[in-house]
């Protein structure tokens, strides 16, 4: 008998949705927090510490697309933290914990706000930490360490985050 | 007394040799279109269907089984030169009639192989279009009726066929056609349906299906995907929780399809790498790990651009 031409199963897309999602988490955080002056002359600086390539793709393709105010975004990355590098929001990819108490030390009444990915991220410093609960990505936000870092905090961003640290 | 049978005679012989006139110029025509046929020329098959056509209407041919044969080879020569890719053919229709009305009439066994084989084409041809018409113009509902067709024909070659092995090779070729379109196009509910359909279907037939299972899942986790890209930036909180809430229930229905062909087939590389994806779109570290490795094994070949927890440590080490 005839035969159709057999189909080959289609193909997984590669897309990473949890970097997609990082993006916007941390595009929407500019929305809660206000930086000090200094940091709203030039651009806006999202630092990501660690390898992380798809997460690096995602914000590229946010900074291409959006501004935070008037400000350019503008994104950078090295494999390890760099004090020397000014930003707005710090990211430490997961794994990377211990140089959070180094840069909250060293951003004091700065005005970075450092976001980490692991359980101690918060107590090491970072005013926002991501979690994991039911497949979903959610936070953990860490007022105090917000407030030292020079930060004005809007307190509506309490109530969408999964525990708060006041 | 005598002048009866002499006149019952000569009626009898009249009529014989009209009769017998009459089959002789039957079989002269029969004789005729048969030439003309095998000429190949295609003027010359016109003659031969004028000449058939006439045959089968005649009193002393039209039961004839090998007039009947003679006019579908006749009618299968035009056809195939002008009306192969048509769904509806009044030319194939009349090959199909033709076919039956010879196989009613006791053809002996060479035409009735003949005949048989005729069948076959025809069928063979419909299979074709319902394929041509779901790669090519992606007409679903015409592929369908081209497919049943080619069904039909069969059961008349053989009555008890068993179609399932073709339901389930139509079905996965239609649902990977649309679910491929679906993924590249997630606008495209009719599409979506059409696959869905199509895999279920096959899923049906054959509950443990690789093809169907993974397309299936495939489907849904690429659709999961395509929620993913299409968020803006700049969603708020509650664009984002709705947003995650669907790519889980998405990438859940997908993980169903995806895990039992890797449950049934642990070599099955294609779900071992599709386990990956999915369980990192679910944040499930330990599990994306688990199936990234096992992918490896398998041989499929990732970018560094999702490293395992082990390599991001060792990504920090260095």
């Amino acid at each position: 008998m005839i035969s159709l031409r057999f189909q080959q199963p289609s193909q997984p897309s590669n897309f990473d949705t949890n970097s997609k999602m990082k993006a916007v988490f941390l595009y929407n955080f500019t929305r809660y927090f206000e930086w000090p002056e200094k940091k709203k002359e030039n651009n806006f600086i999202i630092y990501v510490v660690g390898k992380n390539e798809s997460l690096m793709s995602e914000l590229k393709n946010l900074s291409s697309k959006k501004k935070v105010g008037n400000q350019e975004i503008e994104i950078k990355n090295t494999p390890h933290f760099d004090s020397d590098i000014i930003s707005n929001i710090i990211y430490f990819s997961p794994n990377i914990i211990n140089p959070i108490s180094d840069a909250a030390s060293k951003n004091k009444k700065q005005g970075a706000l450092i976001v980490g990915e692991t359980p101690e991220s918060c107590n090491k410093g970072a005013s926002i930490n991501f979690v994991i609960i039911d497949n979903k990505l959610k936070f953990e936000y860490n007022k105090n360490a917000a407030v030292k870092a020079g930060l004005e905090t809007k307190e509506d961003f309490k109530a969408l985050a999964l525990k708060v640290i006041d | 007394m005598y002048k009866l049978p002499k006149i019952i005679t000569k009626l009898i012989l009249s009529t014989l040799l009209l009769l017998s006139i009459g089959v002789y110029a039957q079989e002269e025509k029969l004789f005729r279109a048969r030439v003309l046929y095998e000429s190949k020329i295609p003027a010359n098959i016109e003659l031969a269907r004028l000449c058939v056509d006439s045959l089968i209407l005649d009193s002393i041919t039209k039961d004839d089984f090998i007039s009947w044969t003679l006019r579908s080879f006749i009618y299968f020569d035009i056809y195939k030169r002008s009306e192969k890719n048509k769904l509806n053919s009044d030319l194939r229709d009349t090959i199909i009639s033709s076919i039956k009305k010879s196989n009613l009439l006791n053809p002996d066994e060479t035409y009735l192989g003949n005949n048989k084989k005729l069948l076959q084409n025809i069928g063979a041809g419909y299979f074709n279009l319902s394929k041509k018409m779901l790669e090519d113009s992606l007409d679903e509902e015409k592929s369908l009726i081209a497919y049943n067709r080619f069904k039909e024909i069969y059961k008349i070659l053989e009555p008890d066929i068993n179609f399932t092995s073709k339901d389930i090779e139509y079905n996965l070729t239609k649902g990977s056609i649309f679910s491929d379109i679906f993924i590249k196009d997630n606008n495209n509910n009719k599409a979506q349906n059409i696959a869905k359909v199509a895999l279920l279907k096959v899923i049906e037939l054959d509950m443990n299906n690789e093809s169907a299972n993974i397309n299936l899942g495939l489907m849904y986790y690429n659709q999961a995907v395509n929620l993913s890209k299409e968020l803006d930036y700049g969603a708020d909180f509650t664009q984002i929780d709705f947003i995650q809430e669907n790519i889980i229930k998405l990438a859940k229905q997908a993980e169903q399809f995806i895990f039992k062909v890797y449950t049934k087939n642990n070599k099955n590389a294609r779900s071992a790498e599709a386990l990956f994806y999915l369980y990192r779109m679910l944040l499930d570290e330990p599990k994306s790990d688990q199936f990234k490795k096992i992918a490896i094994d398998l041989g499929v070949k990732f970018g560094d651009e999702t490293p395992t927890k082990e390599e991001k440590l060792n990504e920090e080490k260095k």
